[in-house]
């Protein structure tokens, strides 16, 4: 076992775990922030995604060993910045939410999206968010809203 | 007259013994001459091709070919099927917002998790693709063209070739692959890095010949 210190939504904090355990474990486990899902494993559905140093990241396949001095940003901590708030303002104006369980990790994956490409077009928002899974297939619910927030974020 | 002629006995062996020593010396020194001239001879075409087949053996197995694509995505395993997750090319080579190599690709292999991981971890720009559209490999002859021109490989010369399978992290993860999702570990080159290394060293040193096409 070995002690880390991260940055988590701009908190320190000190979790001591196996190098090897994902971070997405530490995430819920150990730090008991329980809004980044834990979906398949493999870093194929995208309902794990956090932010490490800005990039929209598969927390499930990363192991904590190799976060480093990295700040994290998880779904509790997004809506602190101004892109993040605007996308889930938007994700409850389009009411995209069925179950809910992957959006966590599209709202995620969205704003990283918006902050690197503030004016996505279709093909954008598809190949940025073709690794997140939706089984309820609010896809298009999803896409609306990334373009409702894009618009408000002017 | 006897002393007369031990002297000259004498004069005579030590005129014998300076010539002997003077020759073994010259000898020697011939010998050394030829083999410092045998190490500074410049490597011959032959070699400089076979070499080359050696590195092309390198360049085309999977573990280096799946990011020489010529597709608008990355490829996987020894099968090298596309990406999984809709993973696609982006206009750098590192994927697109929200789905960059770096979403899961770390500096360093997880092999808790079984995500290959080293710095940059990226696509080689389509110029240094190694494969055409149908996913055929390319032949040596066309690998070595592309290589060596500098229109495509980023402006490399032999020194900045040999440089970059030297010291690339790209290159040196090949060689220490981790170890896939089941565990299993991911199958490497067929040379070493070492071998990589010095038979790129010996095809510079010929002046990178390129095979022709059949």
């Amino acid at each position: 076992m070995e002690t880390y210190k991260l940055t988590v939504n701009g908190q320190q904090k000190e979790v001591t775990a196996d190098p090897s355990t994902p971070l997405l474990w530490v995430l819920r486990e150990d730090l008991k922030m329980t809004g980044t899902k834990y979906g398949c494993g493999i870093a194929a559905c995208g309902a794990c995604t956090v932010h490490v140093a800005g990039i929209a990241t598969r927390s499930c396949v990363v192991p904590v060993s190799l976060i480093g001095d990295r700040p994290v940003v998880t779904i509790e901590g997004i809506g602190q910045d101004p892109v993040g708030r605007a996308v889930q303002d938007a994700w409850v104006a389009e009411d995209v939410v069925q179950c809910g369980y992957c959006q966590s990790g599209q709202i995620m994956s969205a704003v990283a999206l918006l902050k690197k490409t503030p004016k996505p077009t279709v093909t954008n928002i598809e190949q940025s968010l073709g690794g997140n899974i939706c089984r309820c297939g609010t896809y298009v619910r999803i896409r609306e809203a990334i373009q409702t927030a894009s618009q408000q974020l002017k | 007259m006897a002393c007369s002629s031990r002297a000259m006995l004498r004069l005579f062996l030590t005129l014998l013994l300076t010539c002997a020593g003077w020759l073994t010396a010259t000898l020697l020194a011939s010998g050394q001459s030829a083999s410092r001239k045998e190490t500074v001879a410049p490597t011959t075409r032959e070699a400089g091709l076979a070499a080359w087949q050696q590195v092309y053996s390198v360049l085309t197995h999977p573990r280096c070919i799946n990011c020489h694509t010529a597709t608008d995505y990355p490829q996987q395993g020894d099968d090298r099927h596309r990406h999984l997750f809709n993973v696609v090319r982006g206009p750098g080579g590192k994927g697109v917002p929200a789905l960059n190599c770096a979403t899961c690709h770390q500096g360093a292999n997880a092999d808790s998790t079984g995500v290959p991981g080293a710095e940059n971890w990226q696509l080689a720009p389509l110029s240094m693709r190694w494969q055409d559209v149908n996913d055929k490999i390319l032949s040596s002859a066309d690998i070595c063209k592309s290589l060596t021109e500098r229109s495509k490989n980023d402006n490399m010369d032999g020194t900045a070739l040999l440089k970059h399978h030297q010291t690339e992290p790209l290159v040196h993860w090949a060689f220490a692959p981790g170890r896939g999702r089941d565990g299993t570990a991911r199958s490497l080159p067929p040379l070493t890095h070492d071998q990589l290394v010095a038979a790129t060293r010996t095809w510079v040193e010929a002046g990178m010949p390129c095979p022709q096409n059949p």
